[in-house]
């Protein structure tokens, strides 16, 4: 188990690298030249070839790549000093760089802007099982009858329509037409200086939408766990030993049809924290997927860099956590 | 049943099937001389559901193909002469009386109205918006499919070192979520193109790229699954005694045999991409030209078109919709034909 996670923990560290350094050769070769954009800002639209170069040449865009990538892995663990033309930033220990808008380090707002996605990502996770586990085992239990038809082509119904459509009705109907009482403020307010109450209404619209939406996947994988657990030998066991329907559905039944659904969870958690990009625009909420947006209408590079970065990171881990906690739900499952 | 239903070719009663009366032995007859696929599209066929959906996407298709008759027919064009011949700058830039809704009754002239402030005809819109969609989702879906088939063919067939490389491949892509890969692809391509003169289909070529370079993987794995399996089956045995070269196994023995987790994995792709291209064109990272879609609803989410002009909203929402959910629904009836066992 140990050697299993240590493993898993280095080819983690290995994915880390290997995206670290894709992402960093994109930003390096893909744009005509790395500091047009902040030149294009500074200078108004007016970037002279000389002043081009000088801008290339105080970021260390004149260098050789793995030169630069080595100071880009150094600031990320001991921080560094960057200068954009004449004038010097301190980036501090975890560096990934200064925004070209704000000329702050990047690292700080991204953590500024963590608790908004965090916020969204925990709340609407949380729904989706609180909504999609129950929902799929009532409906294994009641398999084959109108209850459950009508629920699973309902669901199949919604799952159909793309997500953002779903959310931007939501929110246009909800918030801005009928003006719901607990809907209207969609936002992202600290729950600290702010207030819970306001923190909470702010998402509750964001938490419902992605709820109904993404439990509808849960429902069916649920359901379907379930309907093939609940026609094992061992359920028809425990009936005949007289153990009441609570026990078999929820200690044998749903134990066993829960490791699928312990899987997609692990990579939608991941997912939603590396970008809820779509839920962030429409119901408003400033988190990291609204910054990214704002980077790339900007052109803001380092930026735009620092939460693909991010998002690739928060996958990654999500990933590791699931195969560990896989292995630990479900003992068949082999580590080699 | 009497001599005179029953069809000239019958010989005696005994074998002859009575017509619509017993359908499983009238199957069982025809059977031998049909292929899967047609049995599927038989099943198809029936599905009621199915049937439906097939003829709106076929609607869908009708409107892509053939946009520019179409709007040429309803007297529209994607050309607006001056806005403010159309829209009334004093009233939010809401279209003039006489353009129709929301203000004005239907007219011919307009048939889905004009676009708040541009004045832009929204039928001509819509329908080149369903063309670039289609466009963009079937090239996508193509070239992800070529890249899935060959890669999963390679290393279910091949194993061995290939087999784990590939794998890899497979599980690094998976892991990388289509938003972020064009979220970090947009500023980039901006930065460089956005000067060109053809900077709209770069945009759209580098959209269809990123669709396909993330979509592969999952028609990677059905294939690599379904040739694990199919590769110890006797005829690729009898093939390898036979000394056929193995591109010859791949493509002539193994390939026909993959259709149904092909077209499976097309039914997937399709309203998947086709929904992709909306929402990042809503997002202002994907199609950026205004012919599409997701920009449309980005421009009727407008909070002062939204309270006054609704329906400028919902006809690019209702496109995408429609499509959207009748490619799943017939994807899901296709693959309940291909497959009886995984009744939903």
């Amino acid at each position: 188990m140990f050697a299993y996670v240590v493993k898993r923990l280095i080819s983690g560290v290995l994915v880390v690298t290997l995206i670290s350094m894709a992402i960093f050769l994109l930003f390096w070769y893909g744009p005509s030249s790395p500091a047009q954009p902040i030149c294009d800002r500074e200078s108004g639209n007016r970037c002279t070839p000389a002043r081009l170069a000088t801008y290339e040449k105080t970021l260390g865009y004149d260098n050789p790549v793995y030169e630069e990538y080595g100071k880009f892995v150094k600031g990320v663990f001991v921080g560094r000093t960057l200068t954009i033309a004449s004038n010097d930033y301190e980036c501090a220990a975890p560096c990934l760089g200064i925004s070209f808008r704000t000329k702050a380090p990047v690292k700080e707002e991204l953590v500024s802007r963590m608790p908004a996605t965090f916020s969204i990502a925990v709340g609407g996770a949380l729904l989706y099982l609180l909504f999609g586990v129950p929902i799929g085992v009532a409906a294994a239990r009641r398999r084959g009858s109108l209850a459950d038809k009508s629920l699973v082509s309902s669901f199949l119904f919604i799952s159909s329509i793309p997500y953002y459509l779903f959310a931007l009705l939501t929110w246009l109907y909800l918030t801005v037409t009928f003006e719901v009482p607990l809907f209207s403020n969609t936002g992202y307010f600290s729950p600290i200086t702010e207030g819970p109450w306001k923190w909470f209404s702010g998402m509750f619209l964001a938490w419902v939408a992605l709820g109904i939406f993404g439990c509808t996947q849960y429902t069916r994988y649920t359901r379907g766990a379930m309907v093939e657990s609940l026609s094992e030998d061992y359920i028809r066991t425990a009936k005949a030993k007289g153990l009441p329907a609570r026990t078999i559905i929820y200690k044998h039944g749903l134990r066993a049809a829960l490791v699928p659904v312990v899987t997609i969870f692990g990579i939608d958690f991941g997912t939603l924290l590396a970008g809820t990009i779509f839920t962030e625009r429409i119901f408003e909420i400033k988190g990291i997927g609204w910054w990214a947006l704002e980077a790339v209408t900007g052109k803001d590079l380092p930026v735009v860099q620092a939460t693909a970065l991010f998002g690739a990171v928060a996958l990654i881990i999500s990933n590791l956590i699931v195969d560990v906690v896989y292995s630990v739900l479900d003992p068949r499952v082999r580590l080699s | 049943m009497s001599a005179e239903t029953a069809g000239p070719e019958t010989l005696g009663s005994l074998s002859t099937e009575p017509e619509n009366q017993d359908p499983n032995s009238q199957q069982a007859k025809e059977i031998a001389g049909k292929s899967p696929i047609r049995i599927a599209l038989g099943r198809l066929a029936r599905d009621k559901i199915a049937v439906v959906c097939a003829l709106v996407v076929l609607f869908f298709i009708i409107c892509a193909v053939f946009a520019g008759p179409i709007s040429h027919l309803f007297g529209v064009s994607l050309e607006t002469p001056l806005a403010s011949q159309r829209v009334d700058g004093l009233n939010n830039g809401l279209p003039k009386p006489e353009m129709g809704p929301p203000n004005g009754p239907f007219t011919w002239d307009h048939p889905m109205g004009v676009a708040p402030r541009t004045g832009e005809d929204n039928l001509a819109y819509w329908l080149y918006g369903c063309r670039v969609s289609l466009t963009i989702a079937t090239t996508a879906t193509i070239f992800a499919s070529l890249v899935g088939v060959v890669v999963g063919l390679l290393s279910g067939f091949l194993g061995g070192t290939v087999d784990k490389v590939l794998t890899f491949f497979i599980d690094t892509f998976l892991t990388i979520p289509y938003l972020l890969a064009a979220l970090t692809l947009a500023p980039i391509i901006n930065e460089r193109f956005s000067l060109s003169d053809n900077y709209s289909t770069i945009q759209k070529t580098s959209l269809i790229i990123v669709l396909a370079t993330l979509g592969w993987m999952g028609t990677a794995r059905l294939i690599r699954g379904e040739v694990l399996a199919l590769r110890e089956r006797e005829f690729v045995q009898a093939a390898r005694v036979m000394g056929m070269p193995t591109s010859r196994i791949l493509f002539k023995e193994l390939l026909p045999n993959l259709a149904a987790p092909i077209i499976i994995s097309v039914s997937l792709m399709l309203p998947a991409f086709v929904a992709a291209e909306a929402g990042l064109a809503y997002l202002g990272i994907g199609v950026t030209d205004g012919i599409s879609w997701g920009q449309t609803i980005l421009k009727g989410t407008n909070l002062t078109f939204f309270r006054e002009y609704p329906q400028y909203l919902w006809q690019p929402l209702l496109g995408v919709v429609a499509l959207v959910l009748a490619l799943n629904l017939l994807g899901d009836a296709l693959r309940d034909a291909l497959d009886p066992k995984t009744r939903r």
